[in-house]
């Protein structure tokens, strides 16, 4: 099985994958392509709500701090805290180890209407 | 219209990522710029600094003229020799930062920023009047290239440039490299030892490929601007347009230690920067090493006991020392000094840093910096 099947991407470059009742969400390889080395992340607390749109972390590269913004609302149910100790792994596996945070969501049904399959956003950034 | 470099095609064969930079489109990166960084302090890496000006000033008066512009010492500069200098405004603010490398006499040729060209030969020509002297910008008709890191010395002596006849620090000398005449300079950005190759345009692709191809061995790489930027903030050599613009003098950016301190010639800013010699000015440059686990960038505020005291102007990761580290100003006010703990703001949160001493790393030059 591919990494990306399953995936949907936002335009600002964040991905959601619906797992046993959870959303994944994380950066997308395009998007850590592009950042560099990653040197830091910063992680909402676990419990904190967010409306889609909204930041709520943010990542460091060697050149630059970027927000990074929630594809749908939800509730932070779960970090991932490796990535913060260790940020490197967002450049090594950015779906599999690199994920960044699951939520629970009742509207990620909705929510996730404008998001796109992987091979599509892959062709709206080209 | 944004402009190429000569070796534009090569970087983006090589698999650079390109970004425009002061006009140019530069490589950012071509892998990874920690791994670009490391590079060039364990081993040799090769830099495209082509966007940079050259400009010759010849002339009866170019002596003169010169020193009428920097508050550096040059009639006491030899043939050869470089110097570090600044070009000052009246008010002694900073107009842009240069080397001035003495061809012979009455040639000398200014190494300038790819930013400040043009405000630069403005500068100059208006102060120009009175003096026989040729401002003659060579920018559009040199590539330059920096080989930098430990093991440049040894790859420079391999490509024909044997080590007794390299020059010495702070020095420039013709050489021939790959049948090619050229300039070499023992001068940096990244506080490593290692050269600045002045040559002609229509041969910087030959060279530069020949440089790659002999590097091999070496483990040399092309390191992009990324690392140039990473590598220079852990030296804590300045970045025109961050730590220094024309409201900021040099005693406050604290490049006295460059500064002649008992220049006879008058010169632009000379006022003011004597004063500032004896008193300081009215902020200070200072080293921070953050002690909490955030990352200073440029603007971010800086805090003392709650209150806002000054500004990061550059900011960001040391990959040598794995510690963040920043360069800012702070209102000159005694009681902050080294070792004082101050604060930066970051996300709308305060985090403790310590002001430290320069550089962050320790310099592999013969740079004698106070």
């Amino acid at each position: 099985m591919s990494l990306t099947e399953g995936i949907l991407c936002s335009k600002s470059h964040e991905y959601l994958l619906e797992k046993g009742g959870k959303y994944i969400i994380g950066l997308t390889d395009y998007a850590i392509e592009q950042l560099g080395d990653i040197v830091f992340l910063e992680l909402p607390d676990i419990g904190a709500e967010f409306v889609k749109g909204e930041v709520f972390a943010t990542i460091e590269s060697v050149k630059a701090a970027s927000e990074i913004y929630m594809p749908i609302s939800g509730k932070i149910v779960e970090i991932n805290e490796a990535v913060v100790d260790n940020p490197e792994i967002l450049n090594e596996s950015p779906y599999e180890k690199g994920w960044l945070v699951k939520v629970e969501s009742e509207t990620a049904h909705i929510d996730s209407i404008d998001l796109l399959e992987y091979e599509d956003y892959k062709e709206e950034i080209a | 219209m944004t402009k190429k470099t000569f070796l534009h095609d090569e970087q983006v064969k090589l698999g650079a990522r390109m970004i425009e930079f002061a006009g140019w489109m530069m490589p950012v990166s071509y892998s990874s710029i920690i791994d670009e960084h490391k590079t060039v302090r364990e081993n040799v890496g090769l830099f495209d600094v082509s966007h940079m000006g050259e400009v010759y000033v010849y002339g009866n008066d170019s002596l003169a003229f010169l020193n009428k512009l920097v508050p550096q010492e040059i009639s006491k500069l030899i043939a050869s020799k470089a110097v570090y200098c600044q070009l000052l405004n009246k008010q002694g603010g900073i107009i842009d930062d240069l080397i001035i490398y003495k061809i012979e006499d009455e040639k000398y040729l200014l190494i300038v920023n790819a930013s400040r060209i043009d405000e630069d030969l403005n500068w100059m020509v208006r102060n120009s009047l009175g003096f026989d002297v040729k401002i003659d910008n060579q920018s559009h008709n040199y590539s330059l290239l920096a080989l930098q890191g430990p093991r440049a010395l040894d790859l420079m002596d391999k490509m024909g440039v044997k080590k007794e006849n390299q020059p010495e620090f702070f020095s420039i000398k013709r050489a021939e490299i790959f049948n090619i005449n050229l300039f070499v300079s023992r001068t940096g950005y990244t506080g490593e030892d290692g050269f600045e190759i002045l040559v002609k345009n229509e041969f910087s692709e030959l060279l530069w490929n020949y440089i790659i191809e002999t590097g091999k061995e070496f483990n040399l790489k092309p390191i992009g601007l990324g690392a140039r930027d990473t590598l220079r903030l852990e030296a804590a050599l300045h970045l025109y347009g961050n730590d220094m613009d024309e409201v900021t003098t040099p005693i406050e950016a604290g490049l006295a230690w460059s500064v002649a301190k008992n220049k006879t010639a008058d010169y632009n800013g000379k006022e003011v920067i004597k004063k500032q010699l004896e008193n300081g000015g009215e902020k200070k440059l200072v080293a921070l090493k953050m002690l909490e686990r955030a990352i200073p960038r440029h603007e971010y505020e800086i805090f003392y006991n709650n209150k806002k005291v000054g500004i990061i102007t550059s900011g960001g990761v040391s990959p040598v020392l794995n510690e963040n580290i920043a360069l800012g100003y702070v209102n000159n006010i005694k009681e902050i000094c080294l070792g004082s703990i101050v604060q930066v703001k970051i996300r709308e949160k305060l985090y403790k840093a310590e002001i430290v001493k320069k550089p962050f790393v320790q310099k592999k030059n013969k740079e004698t910096q106070k």
